[in-house]
């Protein structure tokens, strides 16, 4: 029986071995001088270049030079935008299920579901284009200038786009009105699996609605809550790429360009590959020692793990 | 493979057919000819063609005369300028999968070439078997050819642009490049004011009185001033007038003194047009509800902003280059709202001599080339297409269209068109019918003079130009006492030998290549805070602007740019 199942398993683990841990051969072109040429495939190059050791490594994190600096700034940028959006689209999330599973009207609870899911479904390239009319002068169309000039807000109107302080709020808000109800769905499932006994015998004891909500609901979906926590860490270095690629203007680069984007620039449009892989190992190093402590704490505190 | 043998039989019939009827003078060494471009031959020709112009439609006129008289199918992969440096990237990276027939590319940096991705044709244009390409490149061939490392030197690239045929060549009434633009409702206000010795300060005066006396267009929106692009790859929007208000050429990012590149983001001039800038910008408040002097957006804004703004008429001037904004001048125009559209001003520091219209420049690099993993044949077939199209019969199909159809030839045999005619030709989605303006965009032109004494384009035609104009523009250029927009500008001298700066390479990835991008990144981070300062923080902006820029290998981008252009003296100043 065991055997069967190990073999069932082979073309799944072929296909991550091939997918997913072969590439990283590429990882060479980050301690190469790359110069891809027509006619020698990757692999050929990768053969043949003239290995440099961590020359790149070294000029990326030189924080004397612009470069290294605009890297270093990168790293800030990403954790910034990521760690912003991860809060508050967290706290949202379980707020709105909550919410959403106090609503005892089977009907209206599908309708208010289905309007929040909707925008998940566009594309990001949309919410950027729209973003960037709701951010604008309110003589260019900024609905958001303009509601916050009629609630007397403010009395000048803030110029969204030019002022960087504001990127990492652009970021963690839009990605709060794409996702918000999708992100609901994975908590509401685990609040329909809370045993209603729990509920009954609290309403006995007299439980307010708000102490069920606190004690019951959110006690019972807490493991939920600590993978996915844990889950997102991994994420923590991936703050998305299309809302700083078509927001991020000249001006406001100091804060909106990731890590994605600063391997974009400098790889892809500069050809400078050997950079932006170097750039790629050091992110996802990061990554694995982030998403190493948050699993060692959750351990300690006596949490699931998630290995 | 049927098809694969059915092409080379059809080949080799036709390689015999040629070689009987083959000249007798001919040079007996020369064993092999031409394949004829016929429909009894399809050849399908891949191409990736960078251009802002759509793919024809399906049933192109064009493209079906292309297949009905030479056999030839285009099979298009259209790449936008803005996404060209990853498409290429991509390209290169992968070892050439993928690479089409004929490469036409416009990158400055020749990253293809260097690459190995495109056929090096001097052994086959030498040969002589295609005559007008020859003809075409012979007089700039030193110009044309590469000399950087990679890749061994010699020629690659069929140019694009600003090949001029004719002594003097007819050149069009329409000035394309810089300048500070200004609305023509402005200076009909202003009663026709005189435009020469402009400057500064009375450029920003033509239009602050004019916006304190209409500070809404007559629609009820709120004018604009003054703007200018900064999207991404056109930065030089917010960036060059330093460079043209004290009096220089357009170099790019440098100020060239006796073959010397130096930048001048740092410079006094630099401060001065900023901080003249800001002073505009602060006066913003003094105008009512959203009406600007200075747009507060116009480092911000997209290409589609900016259209828009310039399409619905509220921008009164502009920073930028003429065909920069070709897209919302021709609404404006179908729109009947010709006082909307513009015309070029030239401001200067200090009374300086204005530069900001050159000699059109040949374009290096950019344009037709092979794709480097065709075979023999395949190229020799790729050239013989070119040549084809390169010959008048083609050049007058694609650029005026069909004889009767697109233009009429009047009876001293000068082509002429109807007033539909020349509204068709505008029409975008005509043209998409019956026009193949992705291919026109970055094929080789016989730009100038055709034998027959007609212009090239019907815009460069004098007296279509002259038909072609509104009433209103007629009587506008009357007041000015001129006869074509190029006259609101000034009169280029020669071009130095080794203009201009901006067209040479300082090398992908390399320190100068990352120096120039930093420089670029400093401005589009400082400018914008700079110029939307308030009063007093001026020059603590400007400071930092300028420790931004001491921190960056500026020497690596200005010897590499010196030494280009003393390369350039060099090989071409003999």
């Amino acid at each position: 029986m065991q055997r069967t199942l190990l073999l069932m398993s082979i073309p799944f683990l072929l296909y991550r071995l091939l997918f997913s841990y072969v590439p990283l051969i590429g990882w060479a072109i980050a301690f190469q001088d790359f110069r891809p040429r027509i006619g020698v495939t990757p692999l050929q190059s990768l053969r043949t270049n003239e290995f440099i050791g961590l020359d790149n490594f070294r000029v990326l994190l030189d924080t004397d030079t612009v470069l290294g600096a605009r890297f270093v700034q990168s790293i800030i940028n990403t954790f910034g935008q990521a760690l912003l959006t991860q809060i508050v689209g967290f706290i949202c999330a379980i707020v709105l299920s909550l919410m959403l599973n106090e609503v005892r009207q089977n009907g209206i609870k599908k309708v208010i579901q289905n309007i929040l899911y909707l925008p998940h479904f566009l594309s990001w390239v949309i919410v950027a284009s729209l973003a960037s009319v709701a951010l604008a002068l309110p003589a260019s169309g900024g609905i958001i200038n303009e509601f916050l000039l009629w609630t007397r807000i403010i009395s000048e109107p803030i110029h969204f786009l030019a002022n960087p302080s504001y990127f990492w709020g652009i970021v963690a808000g839009t990605h709060l009105w794409r996702n918000l109800g999708w992100n609901t769905i994975i908590y509401l499932a685990a609040m329909t699996a809370v045993d209603p006994s729990l509920y009954e015998a609290a309403s006995i004891d007299g439980a307010s609605r708000y102490r069920k909500m606190w004690h019951i609901t959110l006690s019972s979906i807490k493991p939920t809550i600590v993978i996915l926590m844990i889950m997102n860490v991994g994420w923590l270095l991936t703050s998305g790429f299309e809302i700083q690629w078509f927001l991020g203007h000249g001006v406001n680069i100091p804060r909106s360009e990731n890590i994605d984007i600063f391997i974009f620039r400098y790889g892809i449009q500069m050809g400078n590959f050997g950079l932006a892989t170097a750039s790629g190992i050091l992110r996802t190093g990061i990554s694995i020692t982030l998403l190493s402590i948050v699993n060692f704490i959750a351990g300690r505190l006596g949490s699931e793990k998630l290995f | 493979m049927k098809n694969l043998f059915l092409v080379s039989a059809l080949f080799m019939f036709v390689f015999a057919f040629a070689a009987c009827g083959r000249n007798e003078d001919a040079p007996p060494q020369q064993s092999s000819e031409n394949l004829i471009l016929s429909p009894d031959n399809p050849v399908e020709i891949s191409m990736l063609i960078v251009t802002n112009q759509v793919e024809p439609a399906p049933n192109n006129r064009m493209a079906a005369l292309m297949a009905e008289r030479l056999g030839v199918t285009i099979n298009y992969e259209i790449v936008t300028p803005e996404m060209q440096a990853e498409r290429l990237s991509v390209l290169i990276a992968g070892g050439g999968v993928g690479l089409p027939d004929i490469l036409a590319t416009t990158e400055i940096e020749p990253r293809l070439t260097e690459a190995g991705a495109k056929l090096r044709l001097d052994d086959f244009l030498d040969s002589g078997r295609w005559p007008n390409i020859y003809e075409h490149i012979a007089p700039y061939r030193r110009r044309l050819s590469w000399t950087g490392g990679d890749a061994s030197p010699g020629f690659y690239t069929i140019p694009n642009y600003n090949r001029f045929y004719g002594d003097p060549p007819i050149l069009g009434g329409t000035h394309f490049g810089s300048g500070f633009f200004i609305q023509k409702r402005v200076l009909e206000w202003h009663d026709f004011p005189d435009l020469t010795d402009m400057t500064l300060e009375r450029y920003f005066q033509l239009i602050e009185e004019f916006l304190i006396a209409n500070p809404y267009t007559p629609e009820g929106l709120p004018h604009i001033g003054f703007t200018f692009p900064a999207f991404p790859g056109r930065e030089w929007g917010m960036t060059n007038p330093p460079m043209f208000l004290a009096g220089h050429p357009n170099n790019g990012g440098v100020l060239v003194h006796d073959g010397i590149a130096t930048i001048y983001a740092d410079t006094e001039y630099s401060r001065r047009y900023f901080q003249f800038l800001n002073e505009m910008f602060n006066r913003n408040s003094e105008f009512p509800g959203h009406v600007v002097l200075v747009d507060p957006e116009a480092a911000t804004q997209s290409q589609d902003m900016y259209f828009a703004n310039i399409a619905s008429g509220r921008v009164l001037g502009m920073h930028d280059q003429r065909w920069g904004f070709s897209t919302p001048h021709d609404s404006l125009i179908a729109a009947g709202q010709f006082d909307r559209t513009f015309v070029a001003t030239m401001p200067t520091f200090d009374g300086r001599a204005p530069w900001y219209a050159d000699r059109d420049v040949l374009n290096i690099h950019q344009g037709f080339a092979i794709s480097s993993t065709v075979s023999q044949e395949r190229a020799e077939l790729l050239l013989t297409f070119i040549d084809t199209i390169l010959s008048e019969e083609w050049q007058i199909l694609l650029s005026w269209g069909e004889e009767g159809i697109d233009y009429h030839v009047g009876a001293d045999g000068i082509f002429y068109r109807t007033p539909q005619q020349r509204l068709d030709y505008d029409n975008t989605t005509w043209q998409q019918n019956n026009r193949l303006m992705a291919f026109f965009d970055t094929m080789p032109k016989r730009q100038g003079t055709l034998s027959c004494g007609n212009a090239f384009a019907p815009g460069d035609q004098p007296l279509e130009f002259m038909e072609s104009l509104s009433d209103y523009h007629r009587w506008f250029l009357e007041q000015y006492n001129k006869y074509t927009w190029r006259d609101f500008v000034n009169d280029p001298p020669p071009n130095p030998v080794y203009y201009p700066a901006w067209q040479i390479s300082v090398g992908a990835g390399t320190p100068a290549n990352i120096a120039s991008s930093e420089l670029e990144a400093a401005a589009l981070i400082h400018l914008p805070q700079i110029i939307m300062a308030g009063p007093h923080d001026f020059d603590a902006l400007w400071a930092a602007y300028v420790e931004h820029i001491g921190r960056i290998d500026v020497a690596a981008f200005e010897n590499a740019m010196t030494a280009g252009i003393q390369e350039r003296i060099a090989l071409w100043g003999q």
